[in-house]
C-alpha cells in the first residue's frame, strides 16, 4: 500500500476540447513501474498509438515527477517528459532537474500529466492545487524562453515552477527543447516543437498540499547519516565551488570565476552545479544567463569563438529561442562544409556562414527559430538538408543517429575518443543520440580498472554479473577486461532507477548513493515493502517496455549501427588499449548489451520469457 | 522566547530550498516548503532575500540543513 511519497493523482489535459479530468493513480501500476520515469514510460505506452506522428495533437506528452521528488532527499529534484520525439521519431525521454517545477507540481497533488490534443490559440496551463486552467498565452507567444518564465513569475508573484518553450519551439523546430524554471533544459530530439504543435508554451505550477512520508522515524535516522556523509566529504566545498568544471578542466577557471554571479542548486541539492553567471566587462557587460551547465556556455568556443564573452552572448540567444544548440551547430558546421564544397551555392542562404561569427550565429539561430528563409531549410534537420541537396549532400553528413547528431566522438561537438558506455549508448539508448553518465565509471576520464568493482556495488550490480563486466577480476593472474557492451547494461539500469525515484545522476551527486539505499529510501517514503532484487526487476520492466515501445514504432537494428565515422582514422579508440575501434568491435558490444537484458543478440527483441518473467506479456 | 540568532549571507544562498523543506517538516510533517517559516527567494537578476516570518521561533533546525553556509547560528543570551 502507498502512504507516502506519490500524491496520488494523475491530471489528464485534452487541450482540442479544452477538457481537464483528474485521476487516481493506480497504486498497482505505480508499484510496478515505481514512478518518475519509469511510470511515465508506462502511461506514454499506453497513450501513444504506434506510427503517431511526433507533431500531431495525437501525440501525448506524458510529464512525472518521482515519488522521492518533493522530500529533503538530496537532489529529489529530477522531472521527467515521454513523448513522440519529431527529431528522431523515436518514443523518447527526457529529463531536467529544476528549481522549483518538480516539487510544486508534487505538492499541486500530482504525480504525472498526461497531455494529449492541440489548442486552437496558443495557451499555458495553470496549476495551482486543485485550481487547474487553460490560459490564454498571447502575451507569451512570441517570447523567449527566459522572457516568458519571467511574465509567469511577475504575474504570479513567483513561487511557481514553469515549464516553458522558446519561438523555436513555437514554430516546430525539431531540434527545440523546453526548460524547466529556465535553468535546465528538457528534451534534446525536440520536445519544444512537441509543445509548439499543441499551442502551448508553458506549463505554470504552484501546490502547498504538502508530501508526507510513510515511516518519518526510520526516514530520519536514514538521512541523518547519509547527510552527514555528504557533509564530510572532503571535496564537497570543491564542488560546491566549481561544479561541472571540476570535471571539464579545460574551461579558464579565472574566465568562470569572474562570470559567475550565483551558483545555483535544483530544490534539495546540497552541491549545487548549475549557475546564474553575468558578463564582467567588455561589449555585453551586465548580461545575466542561467544555465544548466557553464560548459553549455563554451560550446560557441569548440566552433571556434575566440571571446568567451561572445561565446555567452551567442548561447544566451540560442536558449532563449529553445534550440539544442549541438544540433544546432552541427547543422551550422554541416552547411558550411556544403556551401566549401559547392553542393549549396554560395549565394543560397542570403547571409554569411561563419561557425565563429557571433552576429552570424545569432542571425542563423533567429532565421531557423523563425523559419525565415533558407532557415526554414535549416529548420528541417539533418534529414531535410540531405533530402533537399541530395546525395552530394549525404557524402558530407557528419555521423547521424536516428537523424541526430551524435556529440561525442571524434569529428563531433565533444572530441573526446574513449569508447565507453556513454558511447555506446549514443546508439543504444533508445531515444537516440543524446546521452548523460548513467553513472558509469567510463564518463568522461579512463578511469583505473581496479576503481571499477567498488563502483559497480554501489550501482548496485551483482558479484557474478560484475565478474562478467570484467572478465579476469578476482583472479590474481588473469589481467582485467572491460566488456562496455555488458557494462551499458548497468549504467541504463542505474540510471533509470535514479530517474525512477527523481533522483539526479549528475557525478557530483549520484556518487553519494547506492543502490540498496535507495531501495531503502524508497520502502521508507512510500511504505511499498522494496528490496533490491525488486527494484531491479520493476527497472528491468521499464527498459524493457521502452525498447519494446521502439520496436512498435518500427525500429529495428539497422537504426543501431554505428556510424562509419566512428571507425576512420582518428575514431574512437578501445576504452582500455587505445586500440583503434574497428566496426566488429562495436558489434560485438551491441550483441553483450542486448544479450545482457535477455534481448535476442542480433535484433534485440526481448525473449518471451523475458516478458513472463517481467510482467509485461499482456503487452 | 526563540534560542537562537540567526545571520544570513544571501550571497552564498543557491536556492536550493533545503531550509524551507526542513522548515516546513517540522511543523507539518510533510515537506511543504511554501507554507516554511523561512522564504528563500532569488530573484532573476540574481539578487537573493532571505526572510523569516512573525511565526518563526527561531529552533535554528533550518540553519543545520544548509549545506552552502548561506546561514549562520548562534545561541542567544538569555535574560536570567
Ligand atoms: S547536481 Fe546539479 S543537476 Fe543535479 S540536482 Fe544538483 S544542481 Fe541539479
Ligand atoms: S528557525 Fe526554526 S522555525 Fe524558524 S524558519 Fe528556521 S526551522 Fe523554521
Ligand atoms: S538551505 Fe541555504 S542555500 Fe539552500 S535555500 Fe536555504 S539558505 Fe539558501
Amino acid at each position: 500500500m502507498i502512504r507516502g511519497g506519490f500524491s496520488g493523482s494523475i491530471l489528464h489535459v485534452d487541450l482540442t476540447h479544452r477538457k481537464i479530468t483528474i485521476e487516481p493513480l493506480d497504486a498497482a501500476l505505480a508499484e510496478k513501474y515505481i514512478g518518475g520515469l519509469g511510470l511515465t514510460i508506462r502511461l506514454a505506452y499506453d497513450e501513444i498509438k504506434p506510427g503517431t506522428d511526433a507533431l500531431s495533437p495525437e501525440n501525448p506528452v506524458v510529464l512525472g515527477a518521482g515519488p522521492l521528488v518533493g522530500t529533503s532527499l538530496p537532489s529529489s529534484s529530477r522531472v521527467y517528459a515521454v513523448s513522440k520525439l519529431p527529431t528522431s521519431n523515436t518514443i523518447g525521454w527526457c529529463g531536467a532537474g529544476g528549481a522549483n517545477f518538480g516539487y510544486l507540481f508534487k505538492n499541486a497533488g500530482f504525480d504525472h500529466i498526461v497531455i494529449k490534443g492541440r489548442a486552437d490559440q496558443p495557451v499555458y496551463l495553470k496549476i495551482i492545487d486543485d485550481d487547474v486552467e487553460i490560459c490564454p498565452a498571447g502575451d507569451l507567444w512570441g517570447l523567449g524562453v527566459e522572457e516568458a518564465d519571467a511574465v509567469l513569475r511577475k504575474k504570479y508573484e513567483d513561487r511557481i515552477g514553469v515549464l516553458s518553450i522558446g519561438q523555436a519551439g513555437e514554430n516546430r523546430v525539431p531540434f527545440s527543447m523546453a526548460f524547466v524554471d529556465r535553468i535546465s533544459t528538457l528534451g534534446r530530439g525536440g520536445l519544444g516543437a512537441v509543445f509548439g504543435s499543441k499551442n502551448l508554451k508553458a506549463v505554470m505550477v504552484r501546490g502547498t498540499r504538502g508530501i508526507k512520508v510513510a515511516d518519518r522515524k526510520r526516514y530520519k535516522s536514514l538521512t541523518k547519516s547519509f547527510l552527514k556523509t555528504i557533509r564530510e566529504y572532503p571535496y564537497l566545498k570543491e564542488w560546491q565551488d566549481l561544479g561541472l568544471v571540476k570535471s571539464f578542466p579545460m574551461i579558464p577557471k579565472e574566465e568562470y570565476f569572474g562570470m559567475k554571479k550565483r551558483r545555483m542548486a535544483c530544490v534539495s541539492c546540497p552541491i549545487g552545479c548549475k549557475d546564474l553567471v553575468e558578463i564582467p566587462d567588455g561589449e555585453f557587460k551586465g548580461l545575466t544567463k542561467h544555465t544548466s551547465s557553464v560548459i553549455n556556455l563554451y560550446t560557441p568556443v569548440l566552433y571556434g569563438f575566440k571571446d568567451y564573452r561572445e561565446s555567452v552572448k551567442c548561447m544566451a540567444t540560442i536558449d532563449a529561442y529553445g534550440l539544442d544548440m549541438f544540433e544546432f551547430f552541427g547543422i551550422m558546421g554541416f552547411v558550411r562544409s556544403l556551401l566549401d564544397n559547392g553542393v549549396i551555392p554560395r549565394d543560397l542562404p542570403g547571409s554569411e556562414i561563419a561557425l565563429d561569427s557571433l552576429h552570424s550565429m545569432e542571425e542563423w539561430a533567429r532565421k531557423i527559430s523563425f523559419r525565415d528563409g533558407f532557415g526554414d531549410v535549416l529548420a528541417g534537420g539533418f534529414k531535410n538538408i540531405i533530402d533537399t541537396f541530395g546525395k552530394e549532400a549525404e557524402k558530407l553528413s557528419p555521423a547521424l543517429v536516428k537523424g541526430m547528431h551524435p556529440y561525442a566522438g571524434p569529428n563531433s561537438a565533444l572530441p573526446w575518443n574513449l569508447f565507453g558506455t556513454m558511447e555506446l549508448g549514443q546508439i543504444l539508448d533508445p531515444r537516440g543520440p543524446h546521452v548523460g553518465s548513467g553513472g558509469s565509471p567510463t564518463y568522461f576520464a579512463r578511469r583505473p580498472l581496479a576503481v571499477f568493482p567498488k563502483h559497480l556495488t554501489r550501482m548496485g550490480v551483482p558479484q557474478e554479473d560484475i565478474k562478467r563486466i570484467l572478465p579476469g577480476y578476482g583472479s590474481p593472474d588473469q589481467q582485467q577486461g572491460l566488456e562496455v557492451g555488458k557494462l551499458l547494461k548497468y549504467s541504463h539500469r542505474w540510471f533509470t532507477l535514479l530517474g525512477s525515484l527523481g533522483i539526479c545522476a549528475r557525478a557530483a551527486i549520484n556518487r553519494f548513493y547506492n543502490a540498496e539505499l535507495c531501495a531503502e529510501f524508497y520502502e521508507t517514503v512510500t511504505g511499498i515493502q522494496t528490496s533490491l532484487p525488486d527494484l531491479r526487476q520493476r527497472v528491468d520492466r521499464v527498459w524493457t517496455l521502452l525498447r519494446i515501445a521502439n520496436l512498435r514504432e518500427g525500429f529495428a537494428e539497422n537504426d543501431e549501427a554505428p556510424p562509419e565515422s566512428w571507425f576512420n582514422t582518428p575514431g574512437f579508440k578501445n576504452y582500455l588499449t587505445d586500440e583503434p575501434l574497428a566496426r566488429e568491435d562495436a558489434e560485438q558490444m551491441i550483441g553483450d548489451y542486448f544479450e545482457e537484458w535477455g534481448w535476442d543478440r542480433k535484433t534485440g527483441t526481448p525473449s518471451r520469457s523475458l516478458l513472463k518473467e517481467l510482467d509485461l506479456k499482456e503487452l | 522566547m526563540g534560542k537562537y540568532d540567526i545571520q544570513v549571507y544571501t550571497e552564498k544562498c543557491t536556492g536550493c530550498l533545503r531550509c524551507q523543506l526542513a522548515c516546513s517538516d517540522l511543523t507539518s510533517k510533510a515537506f511543504n516548503p511554501l507554507l516554511s517559516k523561512i522564504q528563500v527567494f532569488i530573484s532573476n537578476s540574481g539578487e537573493c532575500t532571505i526572510h523569516f516570518t512573525e511565526e518563526c521561533n527561531q529552533c535554528g533546525i533550518c540553519v543545520d540543513h544548509c549545506f552552502y553556509d548561506a546561514m549562520q547560528k548562534n545561541e542567544k543570551e538569555v535574560d536570567k
